[in-house]
């Protein structure tokens, strides 16, 4: 059975190889999740001009009509292309395509990482519960090599907005509480108290600029049995920032899945003794707390959208409102939790 | 809960009869009827308990919004949090519910913001009582299965 997609994007991928012929895509099929990019797996097989067969797995992530967060496609295809060949495990990007003409939406393409797991769930059963700590590591190194990345080398200062050091957490909360105050659909007084304390306690300056992934945690990135790690994905919310965000994020209590542990994987303590192992940075715990509880707030605000966008008609997919009514009230409670109410 | 649950399940239902559908990609029905047996299970929570815990939380949010001439003292916001802390749910209706719940907990938002910035022992017993009343919100509203 074909995919109405098919013909189009085979076309689009005969544009952008001059030299290939009879470019077709078969098992074109979506991949379940992804509320804010509609994503593909498909086989592009095409003859090189020797005249031999070729076939390469390609993954194909496309906007939809409306997201669950808004972002720039560019950075995050950027970001994805800037760490590929590096210590931090990433696809490698293929083509960018910003116009809506090829397949009614801006999309881009990347090669598949096969053969891994990503959705958490499967994580607590065999064959993958012996390795969860040796995993739990290996997500803390990586996000460590993240944050110790030289975003201007990595070209990176070009497409996304530097910050002062002073300024990050300023930004950061300044952003998520206008999605907050253009979203919510019903008042939140937790995070509202959480705001207010956030403001009346900002943390010290960024030790660093980093690249700031935006949403590292367990279910965003492919692992094996072993506890290895062979892509970090989801960089749609990549920016520049305090290295101390992403920590703080893998921090959320809606990430440990009710098993107590950061990441659902190792014991804080741990997590953060890996990322200071890599990074060479010192994690200040109080500045850490300030960056928990950010994230509680952003968490709650990206819900929050989720919801607007399905209430608002511009995407009535079913993912758009489990967000908010499987988490809103969970991330409350991380909230409270992070401020010792609860 | 927000989108509201009727909305919800009315949306379901004609994407449940559309992946009824002989020529539907597998994967895609897969994801679709997966999210909405999650999202059917939420609401079958929510379903015998949300009048319930919408009286009692009105109740509980215009208790403390009573509390506001004592502590805040005369003046606008103390006098409009007054004025909301004297309604009654007479519409059982969880839309009328929610609507009077909204009201209230924004204005609670306000009184806490209020309560915050007073010294006193008045003011610290309010924001105690406050922080009290927002967590049992949160357990009124929890699922089954929830990370937290």
């Amino acid at each position: 059975m074909s995919h109405p997609l098919d013909q189009r994007l085979a076309a689009y991928a005969a544009g952008r190889m001059p030299d290939a012929r009879d470019v077709r895509v078969e098992g074109l099929s979506r991949i379940s999740g992804g509320a804010s990019r509609e994503t593909y797996r498909f086989r592009l097989i095409w003859t090189d001009p020797q005249g031999a067969a070729q076939e390469r797995k390609l993954i194909l992530r496309r906007d939809p009509p409306a997201s669950l967060i808004d972002t720039e496609r560019r950075i995050e295809f950027e970001a994805y292309r800037a760490f590929h060949g590096s210590a931090v495990p990433v696809p490698q990007m293929l083509w960018l395509e910003e116009e809506s003409d090829a397949l009614d939406h801006p999309f881009f393409v990347a090669e598949e990482i096969a053969g891994f797991q990503a959705g958490p769930g499967l994580l607590w059963g065999e064959p993958y519960a012996g390795s969860l700590e040796e995993l739990g590591r290996r997500k803390w190194t990586i996000l460590g090599e993240i944050a110790k990345a030289d975003p201007a080398a990595l070209g990176l200062t070009e497409v996304m907005e530097p910050v002062a050091l002073d300024a990050c957490w300023r930004r950061e909360l300044d952003y998520w509480e206008g999605v907050l105050d253009e979203d919510e659909a019903a008042p939140l007084p937790i995070i509202r108290a959480a705001i207010r304390w956030l403001r009346a306690n900002p943390p010290r300056p960024a030790l660093k600029l980093s690249v700031v992934h935006g949403d590292y945690r367990t279910g965003n990135f492919l692992y094996d049995d072993k506890g290895a790690i062979h892509g970090v994905l989801d960089w749609e919310m990549a920016h520049l920032g305090d290295p101390l965000e992403d920590l703080g994020w893998s921090f959320n209590p809606v990430w440990s899945f009710g098993r107590g542990l950061a990441g659902g994987l190792l014991s804080r303590r741990d997590a953060v003794a890996a990322w200071e192992a890599s990074s060479g940075l010192k994690a200040d715990l109080d500045d850490l707390h300030w960056w928990e509880l950010f994230n509680c707030v952003k968490g709650q605000a990206i819900w929050v959208s989720s919801a607007r966008a399905w209430i608002d008609g511009g995407n009535r997919e079913p993912i758009m409102v489990y967000p908010s009514w499987a988490l809103q009230n969970a991330q409350d409670r991380a909230t409270l939790q992070v401020m010792e109410r609860l | 809960m927000t989108p509201k649950i009727p909305d919800v399940l009315a949306d379901l239902a004609g994407l449940v009869a559309r992946n009824a559908m002989p020529d539907v990609d597998p994967a895609e029905r897969a994801s679709a009827l997966g999210l909405s047996s999650m999202l059917f299970s939420i609401a079958a929570q929510e379903w015998d308990r949300a009048a319930a815990r919408l009286v009692e939380e009105n109740g509980a949010v215009r208790a403390l919004l009573a509390e506001a001439p004592a502590v805040l003292g005369e003046g606008e916001l103390a006098g409009r949090l007054w004025d909301l802390s004297a309604g009654r749910d007479e519409d059982l209706r969880i839309s009328a519910l929610e609507t009077s719940n909204a009201a209230l907990r924004a204005a609670l938002i306000e009184l806490h913001a209020a309560v915050e910035a007073l010294p006193g022992d008045a003011a610290r017993r309010l924001d105690a009582a406050i922080w009290a009343e927002l967590r049992t919100s949160t357990e009124r509203r929890q699922i089954a299965g929830a990370p937290v």
